[in-house]
């Protein structure tokens, strides 16, 4: 701990260091690993060297967020050209668009030009101040998986839901409910938002949180509720997602939250749910009558503000490339990951190839981003704590939010 | 004479130096970070005075932290020596595979704690665990419950320092000459005569730097509680370096979170003088004046 001054001393050094001579005139590109085969990547990036004559150097960060935002605070503020691409998670954005680390792109994509091509929220979430400061690469958003052997139609409200789950479990009395991601952490906060835009809530309210609201407690009440009322098991509270995964996959729960990823795995010739699991869109309370909205999450391709002009056109070039629509639709077929576009969904190729996530466009177009804020990373922390004691019932709903919301007025007010 | 006392000098020099590179700078440092306010977001970089301390004061979820720190160290420690005495008498006897058995309760030590915390995290869960099959107690959540969570993690605490409490504390043992045992039975002594006057005396040195050493271990308890519960449920679980490390790699918020490792720092500071003050005084060190 006591380190951490030292470490931001090394990280302002490094940006005086000047890039090793075989850098020099590359694009360095810093992105998590994709899971699976490297080739189908490896060949994007190569026909862009190829068509654009520029040379692409990635580098891997491990694959946890928490780190990967660590490493880019720690460096970015140390004024680092070290690299020049970078992947962001959602939430990130508008904190790292306040900081001044990554660049403007706007005129080479413009917020209209997104607004238009883009599904759902994905726009949305990489525009700060009605300014583009990044391009959704892939996305993901919260589904609801039900096993399709005790429950043929999809819930649409949360009545039904747990109506579902009642005669489910009258005929089998050994199965769990709705299983989802209760652990102090950031599943939490995705889980907390959906019941709470499932009962008519919004994440901000004129520059603040919309937490001491009715619709906000209505929401968090249900999710303590469905613990009290042995709709879901006890152990959400520990799980994460895949804790809720393996649980789901074993054939133990009718119902799951959770994020696209847990389908492929489902699917294994091993797996006892194969062929009898499907996904639909989240239950909301009947009297909105529209579908519940998934959290919407992904990651998005951002430029290094301080990456230099003779290569921010390259590095603008192969961002344009990575989020074209056959990008997309690669990035699916390949990697399983949601394409932003929508156009990509009415295409031949990923109805054909990757049916499973062409399947997914309803959920994808109701996804709601997290509040888009700069303070994001400051208040995520006051409402996994306090929203992980309203649902482990340490603190009453009422009680949390009220704390959660003083807690966020505050970090949010002390800077403006 | 003089010459030599200065070649003495430049000889350790070295050991100073690094000493004050990699101990003394970085807590300066820290100081100095806790008496500004720096947001990196922001930008925000000043010289805030006694500000971060003041905010400290009235901040409920330093005291909760510093509750659970308290209690985490506390009561681990106690459980670790309770058993890791008893552990260590038994090794320190005669028997055969004697070797083998002193390597191999030091296997949960070897275990980086990471490993542990997450082989554990598997074990107490209410699906598959291993402990909820033995105990059969599918109705609780050791990880959710808020008043479990922290006792599971005491658990995995337990479960990993016991064996090195055993270890230094036969070490100690081994120390003892045997005549005085021989002594003590030819003057007839009773068993428990014999442990009371003679081994809980001569351990004295080797048990006071044993529980100095874990409790300072313990009062920084940071990796497996972050990869049991990450602090939660509620932050019920969350301890002074959790919520240090929480303010400045999450938040951002260098010059707070470098208060709160001040403020462990001299907690852990504290606890160490008071303790060598009145449990461990004369304890160690004590040779040397003796003579």
């Amino acid at each position: 701990m006591l380190t951490a001054g030292v470490s931001l001393a090394a990280a302002a050094a490094g940006g005086c260091r000047s890039r090793p001579p075989d850098r020099e005139n590359a694009v360095v590109f810093k992105h998590q690993p994709l899971w699976g085969d490297p080739a189908p990547f490896r060949d994007m990036l190569a026909s862009f060297e190829r068509t654009s004559g520029v040379r692409v150097v990635t580098e891997v960060l491990p694959n946890a967020p928490d780190v990967m935002h660590q490493y880019f605070l720690t460096s970015l503020e140390g004024g680092t050209a070290d690299f020049d691409i970078l992947v962001m998670d959602v939430i990130w954005v508008a904190e790292f668009a306040r900081a001044g680390w990554i660049a403007d792109l706007s005129s080479a994509f413009p917020p209209e030009m997104l607004r238009r091509d883009l599904v759902g929220g994905a726009a949305e979430s990489v525009l700060v101040g009605g300014r583009t400061y990044a391009v959704p690469w892939y996305m993901d958003v919260g589904l609801l998986y039900r096993r399709t052997d005790l429950v043929p139609e999809a819930p649409q409200t949360y009545q039904e839901l747990e109506a579902a789950i009642t005669s489910a479990q009258r005929a089998r009395p050994e199965l769990q409910g709705l299983l989802w991601q209760g652990k102090q952490s950031e599943g939490l906060v995705c889980n907390a938002y959906e019941a709470i835009w499932g009962h008519g809530g919004e994440s901000l309210a004129a520059d603040r949180l919309a937490l001491d609201t009715e619709p906000a407690r209505r929401g968090i009440s249900y999710l303590r509720s469905l613990v009290e009322r042995g709709l879901s098991p006890r152990q959400v509270l520990s799980a994460s997602e895949e804790e809720s995964r393996r649980a789901f996959q074993s054939g133990r729960a009718v119902f799951m939250r959770n994020w696209p990823y847990a389908w492929a795995e489902s699917q294994h010739p091993s797996s006892p749910v194969r062929g009898k699991i499907a996904v639909s869109t989240l239950p909301s309370t009947s009297q909105s009558g529209e579908p519940g909205a998934g959290t919407l999450g992904g990651w998005q391709l951002a430029i290094n503000e301080r990456s230099p002009p003779a290569r921010r056109e390259a590095a603008l070039a192969l961002i344009a490339r990575l989020t074209s629509l056959d990008a997309n639709i690669e990035m699916a077929v390949h990697y399983a990951r949601n394409p932003p576009r929508a156009a990509a969904y009415e295409d031949a190729r990923l109805k054909e190839r990757a049916p499973y996530i062409a399947s997914l466009l309803p959920m994808v177009r109701q996804a709601r981003p997290r509040p888009v804020t700069p303070y994001y990373a400051m208040v995520t922390d006051v409402l996994q704590s306090e929203i992980s004691a309203a649902v482990s019932g340490l603190r009453s709903p009422e009680k949390a939010l009220a704390r959660a919301q003083k807690l966020a007025d505050h970090l949010m007010g002390a800077h403006g | 004479m003089k010459e030599r006392r200065g070649q003495g000098y430049l000889f350790v020099a070295p050991s100073v130096v690094i000493l004050f590179v990699v101990a003394l700078c970085p807590i300066a440092m820290a100081v100095w970070l806790s008496l500004r306010r720096v947001i990196l977001v922001f930008h925000e970089d000043r010289f805030v005075g006694l500000a971060n301390y003041r905010f400290l004061l009235q901040d409920s979820r330093f005291f909760a932290a510093l509750g659970n720190t308290a209690y985490f160290a506390a009561v681990s420690l106690l459980i670790e020596v309770g058993l890791g005495l008893p552990i260590a008498m038994l090794l320190h006897r005669a028997f055969r595979g004697r070797g083998v058995l002193r390597a191999a309760v030091l296997v949960p030590w070897a275990i980086p704690t990471v490993v542990s915390a997450r082989m554990w995290a598997w074990m107490w869960n209410p699906d598959y665990g291993l402990i909820t099959r033995v105990l059969h107690t599918q109705d609780v959540d050791f990880l959710g419950m808020p008043a479990y969570a922290m006792h599971a993690a005491i658990l995995v605490d337990v479960w990993k320092s016991t064996p090195f409490v055993a270890l230094l504390l036969l070490a100690g043992l081994a120390g003892i000459p045997e005549e005085l045992y021989r002594a003590a039975r030819v003057d007839g002594a009773s068993k428990r005569g014999i442990f009371f006057s003679i081994t809980l005396p001569l351990l004295r040195p080797a048990l006071v730097v044993t529980v100095l050493f874990r409790a300072l271990d313990a009062l920084r308890v940071f990796d497996a509680i972050y990869v049991l519960t990450g602090g939660g449920p509620a932050n019920t679980t969350e301890t002074l370096s959790i919520y240090s490390y929480k303010t400045m790699m999450r938040s951002g918020d260098f010059g707070y979170g470098s208060t709160l490792a001040v403020a462990t720092f001299l907690v852990v500071v504290l606890v160490s003088i008071l303790y060598l003050n009145t449990i461990g005084r004369g304890a160690v060190g004590t040779t040397e004046d003796k003579r």
